[in-house]
């Protein structure tokens, strides 16, 4: 589903956001503090903080379907994933190094907008115990850059 | 609602975008990246629409609608869920949302690809904080809410219109700390905004012009709603690109243009607010700054409240010259001058008056200011009246809006800068005299 390009970008200093509906079609969404390829990319990972994510969580045990947004603020490139078998597995704490060496990823992509850092830092700041990881296999991809291009599907599921 | 929108407002400056998540009929989530939220009122925003995308085909087939907004300030985060009411492309919200969009298309990179197409209207259902770490916001620099009292006591104390003018720009400068601004009046016969005052920049601009509906200025003036935009941006420059495009239209006819239109030519923060009274546009206050986002929701709110106050004062002081006017004192005949003669020339189709072939005024400021020179060569005449100015047949005043107090102040201010030796000086309610340094040589053309 992923090119190595897309694959490459999503691990940069992106914004991430992750939403699942419920029932009623009502979508909830958390930001994303980090991410990881599994499988050479077949699947993704997404970690999020629990407190934030309850209503998030229970449409995504109900569902599995997510809509995965990546954003570089620098350049607008922006990349959609979904999925229909997302689900939660407790966080590793072996994967905390992922969430460690995005966060100054994404600083250098926002500061030059103004953002301050320990505003930035805020946004990020998490315990291990807080943390889960939704696993999901992406099944299409749209290109959301900014332009005539916005909403073209990369792909589809094979 | 536990949480009042006018608290988080500043969720919606696109400073951190905004997420919107939607859902298909088939129950698939949709996630996408916000340019523009806009506060309507505590139960109403407006999101701009550029595209037809994936979330406005599900907005059109009634999904429910939830954003993620988070303040630049604090890092909180605020989850909103909204219900779609319609969709407005024309008129005061749309295009103070197309203004702001320019300013974030050019902040983002994306000037000329961000297009308003319309500006759609939801309903905010409920808003909740989500838990997480936050810092505390910086101090304002301003506390506007204080500096608008202040700025009202002060305005309360004037008795004349040209105080009230001159402590309304003061206040902006002082009270608010607003370095370069601009109070521009209407003029309704001619669709034109003139500069009465300014602060902050090398010339004055008094008598300079922009008509109703060019640039910044004048699209707050055509829609009566503030314009605000955050960062620099070449679509909505206002001064002299837009008169320079207006003039190459061949739409100048009788627009202003001999004197430069003051304005900073690297804003970056612009606002302009209408001054309005009973559905009437009695002018624009226009101010700047080189600095990104330097006017938010509170400044707007503290210029709006501002330019109402300041707006019914200027009608208090208009209707003065409808009272009995004070009793004149003996009025002596101008004592003969000699020296160089003041060469005055008046062009009548155009009423504009040049002294010693540089250029002065035009208009109904012209035409004033050349009863007064006539009268005075003819009769040595040094005494008038507001009064007898509107019931004087040649000037042609436009009728009962005519802005005449704000005319004197205008022709006033623009023989203060000339210097030429011509003066106007107001003596009483609704009465003024002229002095002339020179003798006069009179010419019409």
């Amino acid at each position: 589903m992923l090119d190595h390009d897309n694959a490459a970008f999503i691990q940069t200093g992106v914004s991430i956001s992750l939403a699942a509906c419920n029932v009623d079609r009502l979508p909830c969404m958390s930001r994303g503090l980090g991410c990881k390829l599994i499988d050479g990319g077949r699947q993704i990972a997404i970690f999020i903080k629990r407190s934030q994510s309850a209503e998030l969580l229970e449409n995504i045990c109900n569902t599995g379907r997510v809509a995965n947004v990546f954003n570089l603020p620098s350049s607008n490139r922006t990349l959609q994933l979904k999925g229909d078998d997302a689900q939660i597995l407790p966080f590793d704490p072996a994967d905390l190094p992922v969430i460690e060496s995005h966060i100054p990823h994404f600083l250098d992509e926002v500061i030059p907008f103004g953002m301050q850092e320990n505003m930035v830092r805020a946004l990020f700041a998490c315990t291990v115990d807080d943390l889960v990881t939704v696993v999901y296999t992406p099944n299409a991809a749209f290109t959301q850059t900014p332009g005539p291009k916005a909403g073209d599907p990369l792909g589809t599921a094979s | 609602m536990s949480l009042r929108l006018e608290t988080i407002r500043e969720c919606l400056e696109g400073i951190i975008p905004g997420h919107i998540a939607t859902c298909d009929r088939e129950g698939m989530p949709n996630l996408a990246y916000l340019s523009q939220v806009e506060f309507i009122d505590n139960e109403h925003v407006a999101l701009s629409y550029q595209f037809f995308n994936r979330t406005r085909q599900n907005v059109l087939a009634d999904s429910p609608v939830r954003l993620l907004l988070t303040s630049h300030l604090t890092g909180a985060q605020y989850r909103l869920t909204l219900h779609y009411l319609r969709t407005e492309a024309a008129g005061p919200l749309f295009e103070r949302m197309r203004a702001k969009l320019a300013g974030i298309a050019s902040h983002t990179g994306m000037a000329g690809i961000f297009q308003l197409l319309g500006a759609d209207i939801y309903r905010v259902l409920s808003i909740e904080q989500v838990p997480g770490e936050t810092v505390p916001p910086p101090p304002p620099p301003v506390n506007c809410l204080n500096a608008l009292r202040r700025t009202v006591d002060r305005l309360a104390t004037c008795n004349t219109l040209e105080c009230l003018l001159e402590k309304a720009v003061d206040c902006l400068e002082k009270e608010f700390g607003i370095a370069h601004l601009m109070l521009l009046m209407h003029d309704e016969a001619r669709g034109r905004l003139y500069t009465l005052a300014s602060r902050g920049y090398p010339e004055s601009g008094i008598g300079s012009e922009i008509p109703v509906g060019a640039g910044v200025i004048g699209i707050c003036a055509r829609e009566r709603t503030p314009i605000r935009i955050g960062f620099t941006n070449s679509e909505y420059a206002y001064g002299r690109t837009v008169r320079d495009g207006i003039a190459a239209d061949g739409q100048a006819d009788a627009l202003e243009t001999a004197i430069p239109l003051p304005g900073l030519p690297d804003a970056a923060s612009q606002m302009a607010v209408p001054i309005s009274v009973a559905g009437r546009l009695l002018g624009v206050l226009y101010v700047e700054s080189v600095s990104d986002l330097h006017f938010g929701y509170d400044e707007e709110d503290a210029l709006v409240t501002f330019a109402a106050q300041l707006g019914l004062a200027i009608v208090h002081h208009q209707p003065a010259d409808d009272l009995p006017d004070e009793p004149a004192g003996t009025e002596e005949a101008a004592p003969a001058v000699a020296g160089t003669p003041l060469t005055i020339r008046h062009f009548a189709a155009t009423d504009s008056v040049f002294i010693d072939d540089d250029y002065l005024i035009k208009g109904v400021a012209g035409a004033i200011l050349w009863v007064l020179l006539s009268d005075f060569a003819e009769r040595r005449r040094t005494s008038f009246t507001n009064k007898g100015l509107r019931v004087d047949s040649r000037i042609r005043l436009p009728g009962v809006s005519d802005n005449l107090e704000a005319r004197l102040v205008l022709l006033q201010r623009r023989l203060e800068e000339r210097d030429a030796g011509i003066r106007l000086t107001k003596t009483g309610r609704g009465r003024f005299s002229l002095a002339i340094d020179h003798p006069l040589q009179l010419l019409e053309s």
